[in-house]
């Protein structure tokens, strides 16, 4: 159906997006690195508020006023640095190269027309030759999601349900065959049995057309399932990225364990899920120097309420947290065991 | 519903519709009907009883005097109030509204007919001029929001709202007629020319139209401004608009996404606009020395003509009546979500 080419890499490099505000221009997010794999779905989780939308947004360059992208780049394999683009070459990488499927993608479709006439209008602006061929690749790919594509482009938004036009967002991201697909809160708003089918297609999809994802959420679980590699967010900076299994399972930065601990199971104790303290800094309460999290932090010492911890990687995994520093040097002098 | 087949309009439920809106439109319509028999039979000093009395006075006997007051009126004046409704109801079946007291003997839809010319042609011209133009600033003055240009458009929009339609025709007269007299200070026409398809009384009649049309469209410019505006920021704030820029659509494309969803709260305004146009434009017809419907409203009024103001009031719920019925059946061909029946 489609030509497999090879996943492309993208680079996020010291990204940093300020808001303006009448106290001035505040950082959402704040000299962010993160690669994302060719081929890897990577997820990225954090509190509402902690600048995982504005980085999504990022990688089309299309962060919102009063919003404004200050520094950084976002390299994209056969796109080049995406902040660098502008006006009619933004527009044709938005949806060709980079698909993007809408934060409450519900309301993400024109209320007054047919999903087949806004694929019509999608596949016009890109120039593309053969709409029938266009219609028959969204048809596909509803139906891989488990959907009469016949009926569903024939139908208005508010003919289809909270799920089917989540999927109709993720068809209209794909149809195009972008290679790079970022996913904003793809099941928020969603029951869990519709949450699991949509996880599973992105998973599916992802797979089949050897695509690179970005998996925006805050829901961790969901995340588990669906992403090889899992960046935590906090307070726009990511504070910990590495492989999905090892970030979950031997969590090194203290935001990171008490995002877990917070998850309830759904077996044994209600009362072990313990939330975090505190609340989750705003752009006005983010402090000016030192750690970001250090207020909820039970492992602050001195040293953070000055200095800014820097990322460390380390076999394949980066923490940036003076405490999880000290606890591996420890551990690697075997004074800590 | 929202599982439901995708719903596309069937004859059936359309004709269903458009009976349903029907069945509703006489039944108001003969709801205010019977409201200004009521009024007019039972207002003080009772001017039907009061003509037939001083027809009786003047020396008629009193089956003339009652002849000569039902054909004014449309009912006899005399009987119980029950069989006078039944003359008048029957009369308005045969579209009888009675006659003129104010010109005598002329019927009143003759009068109705010839004033409803007047009001078209300048009212129907400045709604649809002030529509048009107030749409398309709107849309600019809500996209250049945050600049001078939109500042400047809304600001008009604003000034022009608050100022009363008469003053802005006084000061079109006082402008274009009297110091700088390029213009007809009023009339339809110039009487010299044939009425007719010719040309020098077509160019007469859009000469003498220019200043009521001109002052029509500006008093009414602002509300249309202010609205597509508010409009059109509502909707760029919805999600999909962004997710249009984000799958790559083209400027056109959003553009109309944009304008379209925006425009759709007016034409119910619209409509409803073209309704009330029966109802003539009272100031701009008296400025203008415009004979239509307005101007005979206030005559009808101020000579109490009661067979004429009961005609004319007619005139106007049928107008308003008609131009509902058109506006909700347009809603259901422009917004797909009042066709399938409104779910979701």
């Amino acid at each position: 159906m489609t030509v497999h080419t090879a996943a492309p890499e993208v680079r996020i490099r010291d990204l940093t997006v300020v808001y303006k505000t009448p106290a001035g221009e505040l950082p959402a997010v704040r000299g962010v690195d993160l690669t994302l794999a060719p081929g890897t779905i990577t997820g990225v989780v954090g509190e509402s508020g902690s600048g995982k939308s504005t980085l999504a947004l990022s990688l089309l360059n299309a962060v919102q006023p009063p919003g404004r992208i200050a520094a950084g780049s976002v390299e994209i394999d056969g796109l080049g640095d995406v902040l660098t683009l502008w006006g009619e070459d933004l527009r044709r990488a938005r949806g060709r190269q980079v698909g993007y499927v809408f934060q409450a993608a519900q309301n993400s479709l024109n209320p007054l027309k047919t999903i087949g006439k806004q694929l019509l209008d999608l596949g016009r602006s890109h120039d593309v030759a053969d709409l029938r061929a266009l219609v028959r690749d969204a048809k596909d790919l509803l139906a891989r999601m488990g959907m009469d594509g016949a009926r569903v482009l024939d139908s208005y938004q508010h003919e289809l349900s909270g799920g089917m036009r989540q999927r109709v967002g993720i068809m209209l991201a794909l149809v195009l065959n972008a290679k790079v697909v970022v996913l904003d809160e793809p099941t928020t708003a969603l029951d869990m049995i519709t949450q699991a089918t949509i996880l599973r297609i992105i998973r599916e999809v992802h797979e089949e057309r050897a695509l690179t994802t970005l998996v925006i959420t805050h829901d961790v679980g969901a995340v588990a399932e669906v992403a090889d590699s899992l960046a935590v967010m906090y307070g726009g900076r990511v504070v910990e990225h590495g492989p999905v299994t090892e970030v979950l399972g031997n969590a090194r930065h203290p935001y990171t364990q008490g995002l877990i601990r917070a998850i309830p199971r759904l077996s044994g104790d209600l009362s072990l899920a313990r939330a975090l303290p505190g609340r989750p800094p705003t752009l006005g309460t983010l402090p000016g120097q030192g750690c970001v999290f250090r207020e909820r932090c039970e492992r602050r010492m001195e040293v953070c309420e000055t200095d800014d911890p820097l990322p460390v990687n380390r076999d394949g995994r980066m923490v940036a947290c003076h405490a999880a520093d000290r606890h591996l040097t420890l551990v690697e002098r075997k004074e800590f065991v | 519903m929202t599982h439901a087949v995708p719903g596309r309009p069937r004859l059936g439920a359309v004709a269903r519709r458009v009976g349903g809106h029907l069945v509703r439109g006489l039944a108001m319509i003969w709801v205010v009907a019977t409201i200004s028999f009521v009024i007019i039979r039972e207002i003080p000093g009772n001017p039907v009883m009061g003509q037939y009395e001083s027809l009786i006075q003047k020396g008629m006997s009193p089956e003339q005097a009652e002849r000569a007051t039902a054909v004014l009126y449309g009912f006899m004046p005399t009987g119980n109030l029950w069989q006078q409704y039944v003359g008048y109801m029957g009369s308005l079946l045969h579209l009888d509204l009675g006659r003129s007291l104010s010109t005598p003997g002329v019927e009143v839809t003759t009068l109705i007919g010839h004033a409803a010319r007047w009001t078209v042609l300048p009212v129907l011209a400045g709604t649809l001029l002030s529509f048009l133009l107030g749409v398309t600033m709107g849309v600019y003055a809500a996209i250049k929001r945050s600049g001078k240009l939109g500042d400047a458009l809304a600001l008009s929009g604003s000034l022009l709202h608050g100022v009363p339609v008469y003053v802005i025709g006084l000061l079109m007269t006082a402008i274009f007629a009297t110091l700088w007299p390029i213009m007809p200070s009023g009339g339809p026409v110039d009487v010299e020319f044939v009425p007719g398809f010719n040309a020098g009384y077509i160019g007469s009649l859009i000469h003498h139209a220019v200043l009521p049309v001109v002052t029509y469209t500006l008093a009414s410019y602002g509300g249309w401004i202010l609205a597509m505006k508010s409009n059109v920021v509502a909707v760029l704030g919805d999600d999909f608009i962004l997710a249009a820029e984000l799958r790559g659509l083209r400027r056109g494309f959003v553009f109309r996404y944009l304008a379209r969803n925006a425009i759709l709260p007016l034409f119910t305004i619209l409509a409803l606009s073209i309704g009330m146009l029966f109802g003539g434009s009272i100031f701009i017809e008296e400025i203008f020395n415009y004979p239509g419907l307005g101007l005979l409203l206030v005559n009808s009024i101020s000579s109490r003509d009661y067979a004429l103001m009961g005609g004319t009031f007619l005139v106007i719920t049928v107008g308003i009546v008609v131009a509902n019925i058109i506006a909700d059946l347009l809603y259901t061909v422009i917004d797909p979500r009042v066709r399938s029946g409104g779910a979701a």
